[in-house]
């Protein structure tokens, strides 16, 4: 049998890499955000998340913020305002 | 000459070279013109092969026209289709086509390529009887390169990063001309010209009895709006791609009704009541402009775009009664981008 090369049709990321920061060990005293993507019962879930955080974790406050709608990214300013006001934050998609 | 991306070598049989494909998923599961140097080279012609016309979601991989031509080779196109890839990659990198939402949705939308101009019809993208498909190589596998390129590239893959509950035969390939000879209205864009539009696949107009423009537009706009449609949820980025059968086009325009005529009765009759839309859909987690959403009469008519505008009107097509409504994701704004790559 002949034998033929072909190229890869598979794109390469060339995007610079980041390192992003240890989760913390332990949440007491932090700041949690939540991504809400809009769609039904994510703010239910967020709730009662955000509760038991508080509860027993010691979480400081919970922050949740919602996209306009499922299919659309989060805005820059909520996006800023998280990155500036939390510890941690969580991107939820519910569906 | 610049270098090219890494190789593989397989065996030079049809099957060999499909199971190669297949198992590395690296296709749609149809077979594929093996992509040699060779042939990369030509479909590439004179361009650099490591421009990058930007990063492609949603894992965000360089959309290289060396991919591009991979890809193109792979879907059985010829070198003269290369341009009109390239100008439709180019549209639908720009952020208001959302190409991210468009990825990875659950909802079964592919892109719509619709080409005017010249160049089209030079290379044999058909316009006529059967557009949509199938039996028309341009049509077929210039769409076909662009979902190799979404798949490979972009790494939607179904299942994992395209999550569409169910796909779409659009998504295999959808392409067409604008049937521009036939448009009483004139073409959608002058000139060599892709628009790109977030669409599910074409829904039947069947109007076989009306002999003036009402009764066409009527059954146009009952066929454009369901309470299962996507379209009209998100209502700043919804909308509506009307593609007329030329007799249809005929009898409408005879009947005096111009395109912006075409648009505003059917954005003024594509709605559906208040009270239909709270049964179901997406009702709950719309996003609605503040006055929709203070509507609290069970029988007002809701639009279901934001503007006539919202509404876009081309003809396609041959002889038949017929003309389809393609509704958007609810997501996405079509993108028209000139085919600046024209040689020879």
């Amino acid at each position: 049998m002949a034998r033929i090369r072909v190229l890869s049709p598979v794109g390469a990321v060339n995007t610079a890499s980041f390192s992003a920061p240890p989760l913390p060990t332990d949440l007491a005293g932090r700041v949690v955000g939540f991504i809400d993507n809009n769609k039904a019962n994510f703010d239910r879930l967020v709730d009662d998340i955000g509760a038991l955080l508080t509860k027993q974790y010691g979480v400081k406050r919970v922050l949740h913020r919602k996209k306009a709608n499922a299919a659309t990214p989060a805005p820059a300013e909520v996006l800023a305002e998280l990155a500036k006001e939390c510890d941690v934050v969580f991107a939820g998609s519910a569906d | 000459m610049q270098d090219l991306s890494p190789s593989i070598e397989i065996d030079d049989a049809p099957e060999a070279v499909l199971a190669a494909f297949v198992e590395r998923d690296w296709c749609d599961g149809l077979p594929i013109v093996p992509p040699t140097e060779e042939r990369v080279r030509a479909m590439l012609g004179r361009e650099d092969p490591h421009q990058s016309l930007g990063p492609m979601p949603p894992l965000w991989r360089q959309a290289t026209l060396e991919k591009l031509s991979v890809n193109a080779v792979m879907a059985g196109c010829e070198p003269a289709y290369f341009p009109v890839i390239v100008a439709s990659v180019e549209a639908m990198l720009d952020p208001a086509f959302n190409l991210y939402g468009v990825q990875a949705t659950t909802h079964p939308v592919a892109p719509l390529l619709v080409v005017n101009g010249p160049y089209a019809r030079r290379i044999g993208l058909h316009a006529g009887s059967g557009c949509f498909g199938p039996g028309f190589r341009a049509n077929a596998t210039i769409g076909r390169a662009i979902r190799l390129i979404l798949m490979n590239v972009g790494g939607a893959w179904p299942g994992r990063h395209d999550m569409a509950t169910q796909g779409s035969p659009a998504k295999f390939s959808y392409a067409i001309a604008e049937n521009e000879a036939q448009n009483p209205w004139g073409p959608l864009h002058d000139g060599d010209v892709v628009t790109v539009f977030g669409g599910e696949a074409p829904h039947n107009v069947n109007d076989h009895v009306s002999t003036a423009a009402a009764g066409i537009l009527h059954t146009v706009a009952d066929t454009s709006v369901s309470l299962g449609s996507n379209v009209g949820w998100f209502l700043s980025q919804s909308q509506l791609l009307i593609a007329f059968g030329p007799e249809h086009a005929v009898t409408i325009h005879a009947d005096g009704f111009s395109r912006a005529d075409v648009q505003r009765f059917i954005f003024e009759h594509a709605r559906l009541p208040l009270r239909t839309l709270k049964l179901g859909g997406m009702w709950g987690i719309h996003d609605w402009p503040r006055w929709m959403a203070a509507v609290t009469d069970e029988d007002a008519l809701l639009p279901q775009v934001p503007s006539p505008d919202d509404v876009f009107v081309v003809v396609a097509g041959g002889p038949g009664k017929h003309s389809v409504v393609v509704p958007n994701c609810t997501f996405s704004r079509a993108v028209s981008r000139p085919i600046p790559r024209i040689t020879g």
